[in-house]
């Protein structure tokens, strides 16, 4: 099904509230954190060297800098916080990593949040538009299901950073019946943890960007994998804190809603579907990497009937390769000038 | 993992897919075909519904019911003619008359004159009292506001041409009124939903009556298929004899769950003074607000006035309630418009001045509107 057009690059974008990243049909994949941040004045213009800073770098420079992070809670923010112009300088920056060639047309379809799609639409395709010549924007849950081939009878869960994002596959494209979303994610936990941390150690010094990071290198759900303990500064001092608990608590307290918005999501079906959907439930987005998640869900939800969850390979880049794959797989005649 | 298909069938689904995905972004820049302008569809319930309100409707315009509140018509009439700032009658569809609108300082304006000739008789003494309420003279304060998001879940309400759903945008503006009314500190803000759910209005209503809210303001958004223009409007619950205004209470009734039996209670409710004096001031407040603001932006945009109608949502709820139309799904450039978070904000802050306005009986500059 693949349109073999020397003179396109195909490209599939995932703009995520935490990461963003690009797949392209010359083989290129990139990705970086979906932070943006320009310098506050001269003076840290000329320290940065550079007008406009992405990712791990600009959070390491973030004093230095006005950051933003554009997609927080799954939205594009107008207006507010340069949000619409952080949205264009990740797409820019994503695309220049693809390395299309200059005579090239880039198709590209988008994958975003769910809930972006509802309100943003328009905002979404003006910010891509200035750096494509047709585009299509879908949800990312959908990118996902059609990248893994998904396509009937199948649950997506994407546990991503601002929103979780539920998609079931019917043979159809989703309408919005099939797709639901609920804010408790990775952002949610960042902040039960940040919560539960300061309530344990109120002499310690976190800030959020250190409780993430513990989040990222630590979490689990379940079964306790052994004590895990962190060097955080007290009165100047590097201190080591246990905070095995306070991780688990944090991981777990996503789950109740998610798994409330999973049985109801498939008992809206047919009990012979309801079989099916069961035994093909996908787990995508960086929160489907946290230790035990995917044993946790199979357990609660077993008391529903049998159960198979899997898990996405490659949770980075699992939306873009769909998206990608989308591209190359839409037939010319739909592609659209802008 | 991979449903096993056989590779014919698996074809077939995804260019059914494919063709879903094109289908969708052409719906997004506005170039999709006219099945997609769902309008909820008549059913036999609903239908039953609308007659028995329309009925109800007829016969408070021609006196033929004894409620205090329809006896007093005519003696309110003559009473009501006193009220200088009123805009003379006109057809609410013809909205030509208001050029003059600019020059009328007061909220009443805002009313139009077929829509101030009913009062309850019990209460006359105190409707005698120039720019009295009730409110103010017992000294009562709000403290609980509930801000009702229309439709919602598998209500979608109405779609534009671009696909964009009047439920996510009533809520989404809701959400923001909910803010900015929390930054003063002093008020208890409430959702009926705040998550993209079906809630049937006798639900909002009970939600409203065990929250003991004290002041009710649901958003919604017109759709006038027939009419490529913007109106603004703003309704509090009483008769009406408009034709389009029924319809339109038709459409945002549905789905209410409240059976006939309730209805000869609830109707007895229209008679309750208080609730339908401070609904009209608080409706032609954010009636004023959301017109002379919208106005700058768009010159095009029609005030519609202040308008009864009987919206079961508003008669349910005990306390001033008032339903407004903030904007027109059916206008292409206002469908635009509604997907940018700075005009959602925008209405946001125009709902929050005229709730304010009424709050503080235009005596008090408040924030909202410095900012």
């Amino acid at each position: 099904m693949k349109q073999k057009e020397d003179n396109i690059s195909f490209v599939g974008i995932d703009l995520g509230t935490s990461r963003s990243s690009i797949c392209a049909s010359n083989g290129t994949r990139e990705w970086f954190e979906s932070y943006v941040g320009w310098p506050k004045d001269f003076i840290s213009l000329k320290v940065m060297g550079k007008p406009v800073l992405f990712g791990e770098e600009a959070l390491k420079n973030r004093l230095s800098l006005d950051i933003c992070r554009p997609l927080e809670h799954g939205i594009i923010k107008e207006g507010i916080d340069r949000s619409e112009e952080a949205v264009r300088e990740i797409i820019k920056h994503l695309i220049e990593r693809a390395r299309p060639a200059p005579e090239q047309k880039i198709y590209a379809v988008v994958g975003v949040p769910a809930d972006t799609l509802k309100t943003n639409k328009l905002a979404i395709r003006k910010a891509v538009s200035e750096f494509v010549h047709s585009l299509m924007v879908v949800s990312e849950p959908f990118a996902v299901a059609y990248g893994m081939n998904l396509l009937n009878n199948a649950l997506v869960i994407d546990i991503g950073a601002g929103t979780t994002d539920f998609c079931i596959m019917h043979g159809s494209i989703p309408t919005e019946e099939d797709q639901k979303t609920i804010l408790t994610a990775g952002d949610y936990i960042d902040d039960q943890l940040y919560s539960y941390l300061n309530e344990k150690y109120p002499n310690s010094k976190f800030n959020k960007n250190m409780v993430r990071q513990f989040k990222e290198q630590y979490s689990f759900a379940g079964k306790i994998p052994g004590n895990i303990s962190v060097e955080i500064p007290v009165d100047g001092k590097p201190v080591m804190h246990d905070i095995t608990n306070e991780i688990k608590r944090a991981c777990e307290s996503i789950l109740p809603a998610l798994i409330e918005t999973t049985t109801e999501m498939i008992a809206r079906f047919d009990p012979e579907f309801q079989v099916k959907i069961k035994n093909n439930v996908v787990l995508a987005g960086g929160g489907s990497l946290i230790r035990g998640i995917r044993e946790y869900l199979q357990d609660a939800l077993k008391e529903y009937g049998p159960c198979t969850i899997m898990r996405v390979d490659d949770p980075l880049f699992a939306g873009s390769d769909g998206a990608l794959k989308l591209a190359q797989d839409m037939p010319t005649k739909y592609w659209e000038p802008l | 993992m991979i449903s096993i298909i056989p590779r014919k069938r698996e074809l077939k689904l995804r260019q059914t897919i494919l063709r879903g995905v094109y289908e969708d972004n052409l719906r997004i820049i506005g170039k999709e075909h006219d099945t997609v302008l769902g309008k909820v569809p008549f059913t036999f319930k609903k239908m039953f519904l609308f007659f028995s309100v329309a009925l109800l409707a007829t016969l408070g315009q021609g006196n033929y019911l004894n409620l205090p509140l329809f006896q007093e018509r005519q003696m309110t009439a003559s009473l009501t003619t006193q009220k200088s700032f009123l805009l003379p009658a006109q057809d609410p569809g013809s909205p030509s008359g208001y050029g003059a609108f600019f020059k009328i300082p007061d909220q009443e304006s805002f009313l139009l004159p077929a829509e101030d000739l009913v009062s309850p008789s019990g209460y006359k003494a105190f409707l005698n009292l120039p720019k009295s309420s009730l409110s103010r003279v017992f000294g009562l304060e709000v403290k609980t506001i509930m801000i009702d998001p229309g439709h919602g879940g598998s209500a979608s309400g109405s779609i534009g041409k671009m696909g964009t759903k009047e439920k996510d945008i009533t809520l989404d503006i809701a959400k923001r009124l909910r803010d900015r009314l929390k930054k003063y500190g002093k008020y208890n803000v409430m959702m009926t939903r705040e998550n993209d759910i079906s809630v049937p209005l006798n639900k909002r209503v009970e939600l409203a009556r065990s929250s003991k809210t004290d002041l009710f303001v649901s958003v919604h958004i017109n759709y006038l298929p027939s009419r490529p223009i913007n109106i603004i409007e703003t309704y509090y619950f009483g008769p009406s004899s408009d034709d389009k205004t029924l319809r339109l209470a038709e459409h945002e009734n549905s789905g209410s769950r409240y059976g006939l039996s309730d209805f000869k209670e609830i109707i007895e409710k229209i008679g309750d003074t208080l609730k339908y004096q401070e609904s009209k001031a608080l409706a032609a407040s954010i009636q004023k607000n959301l017109f002379l603001n919208i106005k700058k932006q768009d010159v095009n945009v029609q005030n519609f006035g202040v308008k009864r109608a009987p919206f079961l949502v508003l008669l349910g709820v005990d306390v001033p309630a008032v339903l407004a139309e903030v904007s027109c799904l059916s206008n292409r450039e206002e469908e635009i418009e509604l997907n940018t978070e700075s005009y959602r904000e925008n209405i946001a802050h125009y709902l929050e001045a005229g709730i304010l306005d009424y709050l503080n009986k235009g005596e008090v500059s408040y924030e909202a509107k410095r900012r």
